[in-house]
């Protein structure tokens, strides 16, 4: 399980070579399948050489691209949206979160009014075993929270996804300090 | 590791700041300092720097070094200044009184406290901006409502350092062409880069995360926040241009002036837009009443900002428009203050008393720790009795002002009783009070129990 990519589609394919071979010229092609991504999906485009100036075309609509020769001059080359969410933050003792295992407590807080959210979550939190995960949605970024899972002893993983508009934490819960 | 922990000495500057405000209400009621003496008198001055260091300063230093590092995510730096701060701005600002006391006239004192009491609020003033400088400075690329204090802290520098230069001046410790012209010209350009630049911006920003946080409204940064925080600090630029030029030509000083003008009406019809936006796709139905009061803030920031662009009203307001800088200084930015106290005090206590045992034992709400019904009655008194002050300050009517300021008071003194009963927990049923493990808070200072954590 990984936090940040787990909402993230499977990147969408584009052969242009047919289409450069017939005489055709591809560049449409591309924008329209841009167009048609969803929310964090990569492109993975294939060429036969490397499409250089649409890098910058690329880089203008807020993708990076990592490009390599796959063997005859033709080239593969993935293009992934920079903005996919924003950056996971990790509590300070949080090991490995892609090893966590899968929540056993999944909560939608996002019509909570502020703090019962955080309420929610740290009872929640006490129902249950060391090492099992809890998932939750916030309206928020939790920050009055981070604090108190901290204080005891849970791990924590979060960030908002790519609307900005729901934040996703994942809670590993620690062993009660003697 | 990101996250916003209790500010330990936000409470005792939150208590000091109130104490300054009652403080000045009584010297207003009393008939102390503008309208019974000039606009420019020592008294008057005594009275202002009261208000706008002891009441809004300390207000917004602590309201800051709590709120800065939820704007940012990211810990105070230097957390361990807030008290010798507060403490130098405190001494700096009963030196400072101390010094107009004496050009009124008090015979003990020495016109030399002025230069005095203005290094030591500099120096205070200076580990604040440190503090939170150094706070967003870690935290780049600014979210936009960190960008409206960083901007109001350079204010706040500029503020503080010709309010130093006016003192040195004042108590005659220096003889300066420059000096002189600086005090002749850039009284004005203090006030605004004080009241408009360092308080008003800084609370703007602060409220561009604070409202939609408490409305549960969406807060995704829209060009007209853009603009709003573009055309503010391109006025705050103009109003540090004329500064200079008070001293070398003070006659280009009017057309930059007028173009700041235009630029905050701008700002203030652009916020006032964002305000309302807020309002209108909030999530939570019934809003509280910190929100209802704020936006009895904001009509009267906007009406000033409004009444003040003309020069007709501004004329009519008295020396100094001396009536729209009272509504703009006891309608926006003691209202919007006083309305957030009303949120701030209550969540801050919840939070320090509460958050030990939330999870494992039922504990109260944070509405639970007030009264809205109750603190209603006195925001109506404040926000009536501020209308009826500036009123009153227009019709020239002394009589009247008093009453009004009188009316003000008291409401001011409701206000502080219902905080002090939040702190309290007066409001919670007995019985869910105090569970197991939960503190007794300190009406105003620290917890002192968590000296030992990080």
């Amino acid at each position: 399980m990984n936090p940040a990519s787990a909402n993230s589609p499977a990147p969408r394919e584009l052969d242009v070579r047919p289409i450069l071979r017939s005489g055709g010229e591809p560049f449409q092609a591309i924008m329209e399948a841009v167009s048609g991504l969803k929310p964090g999906q990569a492109l993975r485009l294939l060429a036969p050489f490397r499409p250089q100036p649409l890098f910058k075309v690329m880089a203008g609509r807020g993708f990076a691209h990592a490009a390599r020769e796959i063997g005859g001059g033709d080239w593969e080359v993935l293009f992934t949206p920079e903005e996919a969410g924003s950056p996971v933050a990790f509590s300070a003792d949080a090991e490995d979160p892609e090893v966590w295992p899968d929540p056993t407590v999944n909560l939608d807080l996002t019509e909570l009014d502020p703090p019962e959210p955080m309420v929610r979550i740290l009872s929640a939190a006490e129902s249950m075993q060391a090492g099992e995960v809890l998932f939750a949605l916030l309206s928020r970024e939790p920050l009055f929270l981070y604090p108190e899972l901290a204080k005891r002893g849970h791990q924590w993983a979060g960030n908002f996804d790519e609307t900005r508009t729901t934040f996703r934490i994942f809670v590993r819960v620690g062993k009660v300090k003697a | 590791m990101p996250g916003a922990t209790l500010s330990r000495w936000t409470m005792s500057y939150f208590a000091a700041a109130c104490l300054f405000l009652v403080i000045g209400e009584c010297m207003l009621a009393a008939g102390y300092g503008y309208p019974f003496a000039e606009v420019g008198a020592p008294e008057t001055l005594a009275l202002v720097h009261l208000v706008a260091i002891g009441w809004l300063g300390l207000l917004m230093v602590g309201a800051l070094l709590q709120f800065v590092p939820v704007l940012v995510a990211a810990p105070l730096r230097g957390g361990r200044l807030a008290a010798p701060a507060l403490l130098l701005i405190i001494a700096g600002l009963l030196l400072l009184l101390g010094g107009f006391g004496a050009l009124a006239g008090g015979p003990p004192l020495s016109p030399n406290l002025l230069p005095l009491g203005a290094v030591v609020i500099v120096a205070g003033f200076v580990l604040v901006a440190g503090m939170l400088a150094a706070t967003l400075l870690a935290a780049r690329p600014l979210p936009h409502p960190a960008r409206f204090v960083a901007a109001g802290l350079l204010a706040l520098v500029a503020t503080v350092l010709i309010g130093a230069c006016f003192a040195v001046l004042l108590s005659g410790a220096i003889e300066s062409d420059l000096l002189t012209a600086l005090v002749v010209h850039g009284v004005p350009l203090h006030a605004a880069l004080g009241l408009g630049g360092w308080l008003s911006f800084t609370a703007i920003g602060v409220s561009y995360r604070l409202l939609p946080m408490f409305m549960l409204a969406p807060d995704n940064v829209r060009t007209t926040t853009k603009v709003a925080w573009w055309a503010g600090t391109a006025a705050l630029g103009l109003v540090a241009a004329s500064v200079g030029l008070a001293v070398i030509e003070p006659s280009a000083m009017t057309g930059l002036l007028v173009l700041a003008m235009l630029l905050t009406l701008g700002l203030t019809v652009l916020y006032g837009a964002d305000a309302v936006r807020f309002y209108r796709k909030r999530r939570r139905k019934a809003v509280e009443l910190n929100i209802r009061a704020s936006y009895a803030a904001f009509a009267a920031l906007i009406a000033s900002v409004a009444m003040f662009a003309l020069p007709a009203m501004r004329a009519a307001a008295g020396e100094g428009a001396a009536a729209l800088v009272y509504l703009f200084v006891f309608g926006w930015l003691s209202g919007l203050g006083l309305a957030q106290l009303y949120k701030i005090v209550p969540f801050l206590t919840w939070l320090e008393c509460y958050g030990p045992v939330l999870g494992r034992v039922p504990v109260p709400r944070v509405q639970d720790l007030v009264s809205e019904r109750r603190a209603r009655l006195w925001f109506y008194l404040y926000y009536a009795a501020v209308s009826a002050a500036t009123f009153s300050l227009f019709m020239g009517s002394n009589p009247s002002f008093r009453i009004a300021a009188l009316a003000q008071l008291a409401a001011t003194i409701a206000l502080i009783v219902e905080f002090a009963r939040a702190r309290n927990l007066s409001a919670v049923a007995a019985a869910s009070r105090f569970p197991v493990g939960v503190p007794r808070p300190h009406l105003f200072l620290p917890p002192f129990r968590h000296r030992s954590e990080p």
